[in-house]
């Protein structure tokens, strides 16, 4: 790439003034000299360019690295991903302490069940029996009469 | 109408409280019914076949999500104010009372402790709002639930899981986490159900969870020397000493066989081979008394709202007849 102005018939020092010219009436030109613009522009191109091209290279599948027979996990061949998927470490050890909780809070809850159901009985023993007769203070909120 | 103990809930919270339970309910049919296939296979063709049972799986959980984000946000921005979280926070008195619950029924200790009552007859306010079992289930149900709801929404959509991991055997993790998870909150419930279903003085069903404390009659009488509660004054109904140990064994059955079914699919790693589950008759037995009990449950949630409206109904007409009557008209 040479050093000169890009513009054409760039050699004639009038284009020099007619570009100051352009300064003056152009409303919308920031004031970058011809030659900033130029390499700047360059740069950004090919930023954009190379940018553009990678991400889409990083994201394309490679096609040498795909569905490969390979001996082991590592290795990544076919299957992998079912076992990677199946031996998370984290995963199973969640699950392990999620049985662990079952098992505490099942035996706990069975502890409770029992007091619960022996403090029952206890408790049913002191009320009366079905077949006791009325009595005139028994709790009752519809005030039944004295017999 | 038994005599009712002192009230707890608005009436906010027994609708909330019957609406939980009804979404809760249906999530365990549906979802035991699907991981523990082979014994409840008759209950996935009760609920929609194998398309069908999850559908209704997912629109219980929205419900669920909505019921319970609709009632942390009630709580917080109530014009009144809340239940403060000292009342729902455990305290020394609740260990104290659990110790007390064990010598109670050792016979070592006479009485319950204030923080295990559900049958108080002291005044109102020398009894806590939540028993030490209360506080449990409320802590417990915030943990699960906030659990169950993630690990249930990231089993949604699977193929974000497969994204996120870039394998699909991963899945299966999450949904064997989610269904281990709920067997927690299965065995809580049952107990739940049998702690307010089987009390001698509230037998068949603790109506305070279903009839708002503002409807709650309270009676203030003496009570008798040597008696904490005035329980001596109280009759028992003739079916409730079988029926209570029927339940017992029914519930306790249900616990033990659910927890081993869980601990025995357990679910990932998934197996390498086939295998083909030969299925145990015990077992199957087992699990089905587990959801005969929490169906037991269900029922139970429906008959305290039931109870609720035939009170009012008969409170009405007490009503009507005080007004027309007022030498007091006798009982019929």
């Amino acid at each position: 790439m040479s050093d000169t102005d890009p513009e054409i018939g760039g050699d004639d020092a009038p284009n020099h003034d007619a570009a100051d010219g352009h300064d003056e009436s152009d409303g919308g030109n920031r004031g970058l000299s011809d030659r900033t613009a130029f390499w700047t522009s360059a740069v950004l191109a090919l930023a954009l360019a190379v940018g553009s091209v990678w991400l889409v290279g990083v994201r394309a599948i490679q096609f040498e690295a795909l569905q490969r027979v390979r001996p082991t996990v590592e290795g990544g061949g076919v299957g992998t991903g079912w076992i990677q998927g199946n031996t998370e470490p984290i995963l199973d050890w969640l699950i392990t302490l999620v049985h662990l909780a079952d098992v505490l809070m099942g035996v706990f809850i069975l502890v409770m069940i029992f007091i619960h159901w022996i403090a029952f009985r206890r408790l049913g023993a002191r009320m009366r029996a079905p077949d006791a007769p009325r009595r005139s203070d028994a709790v009752a909120t519809d005030g039944g009469e004295k017999e | 109408m038994t005599n009712l103990d002192h009230g707890k809930f608005s009436r906010v919270t027994t609708v909330f409280h019957s609406l939980l339970a009804l979404t809760v309910f249906l999530l365990f049919f549906t979802g035991y019914a699907v991981a523990f296939n082979a014994e409840l296979w008759w209950l996935v063709e009760l609920m929609g076949g194998n398309t069908g049972v999850l559908a209704v799986h997912r629109i219980a959980g929205f419900a669920l999500i909505f019921l319970t984000a609709f009632w942390v946000f009630y709580m917080v921005l109530r014009a009144g104010g809340s239940v403060s979280l000292t009342e729902v926070l455990p305290t020394p008195g609740d260990i104290a009372a659990f110790v007390q619950d064990l010598k109670f029924a050792a016979g070592l200790a006479e009485e319950r402790h204030p923080n295990a009552r559900q049958f108080a007859g002291y005044s109102a306010d020398e009894i806590p709002l939540l028993s030490y079992v209360g506080k449990g289930v409320i802590a417990i149900f915030t943990v699960e639930l906030l659990l169950l709801m993630i690990s249930g929404l990231l089993i949604w959509q699977k193929t974000m899981l497969i994204d996120f991991y870039n394998t699909q055997s991963v899945v299966i993790a999450f949904v064997a986490f989610h269904g281990s998870l709920g067997v927690i909150m299965v065995m809580g419930i049952m107990f739940h159900t049998f702690e307010h279903g089987f009390h001698p003085a509230f037998y068949p069903v603790e109506m305070k969870a279903f009839l708002p404390k503002s409807d709650t009659p309270e009676y203030h009488g003496e009570a008798e020397a040597g008696s904490a509660t005035g329980i001596e004054r109280l009759r028992l109904k003739p079916s409730w000493g079988w029926v209570t140990n029927v339940m017992g064994v029914l519930t306790i059955i249900g616990v033990v066989s659910i927890l081993i079914t869980s601990m025995d699919y357990g679910g990932y790693p998934i197996s390498e081979t086939l295998v083909f589950g030969e299925g145990s008759l015990l077992r199957t037995v087992g699990v089905n008394i587990g959801v005969l009990v929490l169906f037991i449950g269900l029922f139970l949630s429906m008959y305290g709202n039931v109870l609720r409206a035939r009170y009012m109904r008969q409170r009405r007409q007490e009503d009507r007849s005080t007004t027309t009557a007022t030498d007091g008209g006798t009982d019929d």
